[in-house]
């Protein structure tokens, strides 16, 4: 094979999630009615914002070969206390403070403050401690949203500070601002990964932990950091999942862990550490919630769209691994 | 910081709910919440405790959080304490009717609050019926769709809750029975897991689908936030998109002092869990109820012998908004004040 062969190929390959994206929307643009519209696809990033987010920190962690699953239950929690901070109805207890230009910075850091304390724990358990990630973690999924319940007594806040949720409201090249979020942390996320010796020494520990640490690089405060900073994402992901709720409830966020394991997977994050790049997580994402789109546009019978979703995310999944031996037989 | 009138409205209610200083003799009741995560399941657990406080009995709830088996393991270690009854809002209408039967082989009598068992033999239920449900919102949108457009016709968007519940399936069946032979067309999604932001893309995007939506029927009300919020970010002032809910919480009353929301389908929750402690004397010493009327904190109930037993149902209301400022509606949080009287 050609040098030249090769590096397309390599191209392809590496891109191929992409290409998925890019097949998957013309084919409901040409099949499904009324799909093919600048607001569906605006309707699709924004949807993709939330569990985006939260999949970048979940990503980094995999990356760095650990595991977090708490990071949807921490979206909640820093949800219900921007509700329950800002919002004016329910439970919510109406803050104002000052200029309302203050309102949206000091709403994000809180909630962003919530998800560095999580994660600060989960990273202490596992890394000063030595406990697994997988039980650190599932331990906090559990315990944050029985937080998320107690401290809302299972109600919600509602009525989200206008000063905030003209970020839900407005729009950016008629795009949602709060896609633009997501948009922003992939980018900013992608040039840390691939262009600082932090997002480097991610990598690098994620594929070999023992060697890294011996090359003189902080294995422990690297893998520290990654957890905290997944926390800090998913706690940005429930300040944006607030403002689209205009609010938030007990339940706000089920089910999105899910959804960014699978964004993670299908954007081609080795669940073994050490491979994976976030632009193919952002298309992950894109490319579920395209799916959801159209499976919402079909009017598929109510039953059955949890089946189609799941099966079509299978089917995504394969792919990838096709893509991987395809890659092992031809490089 | 401002604490809003809600707020305060909560947290009172709360406490008179939680501070009942009555005589707790006559034994325990365990009563069988399905969640936690649902302002009717979390109030009713706070409703139940205080009336049957009242009329002497100490409550100790158990949460599934909507797990049926979990609710089935919790009925086999509830048994083997021997309770003088069991309170079940249940997860899974049918799945637990072999645990109600084992129950009641040991003696032990089962009331059944707000979701209605008609399998197995019950002692006591107390409903406002989730088909019924559907048929008050069917009469109300009817209502809304004829002052809209002069008669029943149009287009009207039905969010479901999650489709593997069958209290969300049972409201669907009422509405679409009433529905059927109207010119009215009904595109039906479900929320998966009763998440808001679920609702929320579904709105966003059938309103780019079917941009001559005139109302949204959502199966919860903390749904509707999540609706109303992608109407508000696709330029919709309220009225635009008419929109009708379900289960009368809070935040449904809210969004119609907002102008948002037209109706909202009240379930009496407190009449509900009051008309079980009005019946927990004579189910708990096995003695017959009589069917007939009752009054059930001023609501004209009606007790009938079912198949699976005495029923109580308790009729539900449409909140709109001349009445939403009732206080006998849970959604506003005032704990009637009127201690339970047992029925003789």
């Amino acid at each position: 094979m050609t040098p030249a062969r090769r590096r397309m190929l390599e191209f392809l390959l590496d891109n191929l999630v992409w290409l998925m994206l890019i097949a998957v929307l013309v084919i409901f643009s040409l099949t499904v009615p009324r799909y093919f519209q600048f607001g569906i696809f605006a309707n699709i990033l924004e949807q993709s914002t939330y569990v985006g987010v939260m999949a970048i920190g979940l990503a980094i962690v995999i990356i760095s070969g650990n595991l977090d699953l708490s990071v949807e239950s921490t979206a909640a929690l820093a949800a219900m206390i921007t509700g329950l901070l800002f919002a004016s109805s329910g439970i919510g207890m109406g803050l104002t403070l000052g200029p309302s230009f203050i309102a949206i910075p000091l709403s994000m850091l809180i909630a962003m403050a919530v998800g560095v304390v999580i994660g600060f724990i989960n990273g202490f358990f596992v890394i000063k401690v030595g406990m697994s990630a997988f039980i650190v973690t599932l331990a906090s999924f559990i315990w944050v949203r029985g937080l998320v319940v107690a401290i809302s007594g299972g109600r919600s806040a509602q009525s989200l500070d206008p000063a905030i949720r003209v970020l839900g409201v407005e729009r950016l090249f008629g795009v949602p601002l709060l896609a633009w979020f997501a948009v922003l942390c992939f980018v900013i996320f992608s040039l840390i990964m691939a262009k600082t010796p932090f997002g480097r020494y991610i990598t690098l520990v994620g594929g070999n932990e023992v060697a890294t640490y011996r090359a003189g690089i902080p294995a422990n405060k690297i893998l520290w950091m990654s957890f905290v900073i997944a926390g800090a994402l998913a706690g940005l992901a429930g300040w944006l999942l607030a403002i689209r709720t205009s609010g938030a409830t007990a339940n706000l966020g089920t089910g999105m862990l899910f959804n960014a394991f699978a964004a993670v997977v299908i954007g081609g994050v080795s669940l073994k550490g050490g491979i994976g790049k976030l632009p193919g997580v952002y298309a992950g994402v894109l490319l579920i919630y395209s799916i959801h789109t159209a499976i919402n546009l079909m009017r598929l019978p109510a039953h059955w769209t949890q089946v189609i979703l799941g099966l079509l995310v299978l089917a995504a999944v394969l792919l990838d691994t096709l893509k991987l031996r395809l890659r092992e037989k031809l490089l | 910081m401002k604490l809003t009138r809600r707020l305060f409205l909560g947290a009172t209610t709360a406490m008179a709910l939680a501070s009942s200083a009555y005589a707790q003799d006559k034994g325990t009741i365990y009563y069988m919440v399905p969640t936690l995560l649902d302002e009717f399941q979390t109030t009713s657990v706070d409703a139940i405790e205080k009336f049957m406080g009242e009329v002497g009995y100490e409550v100790v709830t158990l949460n599934a959080d909507n797990k049926t088996d979990l609710q089935q393991s919790q009925m086999a270690d509830t048994i083997l304490l021997d309770p003088e009854a069991i309170v079940i809002a249940p997860v899974d209408f049918n799945a637990l009717v072999p645990a109600i039967e084992e129950a009641r082989a040991a003696g032990i009598p089962v009331m059944i609050f707000d979701r209605q068992i008609t399998e197995t033999m019950i002692d006591f239920t107390s409903v406002a019926g989730t088909i019924e449900i559907g048929h008050v919102a069917a009469g109300e949108i009817k209502r809304l769709l004829t002052e809209k457009n002069g008669s029943v016709t149009g287009t009207v968007l039905q969010v479901l809750g999650d489709p593997g519940d069958p209290y969300t399936l049972d409201i669907q069946k009422g509405f679409e029975e009433l529905m059927a032979g109207e010119d009215v067309e009904i595109i039906t999604h479900p929320a998966m897991q009763w998440e808001a932001s679920n609702a929320g893309t579904i709105v966003a995007d059938e309103l780019l689908a079917t941009p001559d939506i005139d109302l949204i029927f959502v199966h919860a009300a903390h749904l509707s936030v999540a609706a109303v919020a992608s109407l508000e970010a696709a330029g919709k002032a309220p009225g635009d998109v008419m929109v009708v809910s379900s289960n009368g919480a809070p935040v449904g009353l809210d969004l119609i002092r907002q102008g948002w929301q037209q109706v909202e389908v009240e379930q009496p929750l407190f009449a509900q869990a009051a008309a079980l402690a009005m019946f927990a004397d004579k189910i708990v010493a096995g003695e017959e109820i009589e069917p007939g009327t009752y009054d059930v904190l001023g609501l004209e109930s009606t007790v009938t012998i079912e198949d699976w037993g005495p029923n109580i149902k308790i009729p539900g209301a449409a909140i709109t908004p001349e009445n939403v400022d009732d206080p006998t509606f849970w959604g506003n949080l005032q704990a009637p004040d009127d201690p339970i009287t047992p029925v003789e």
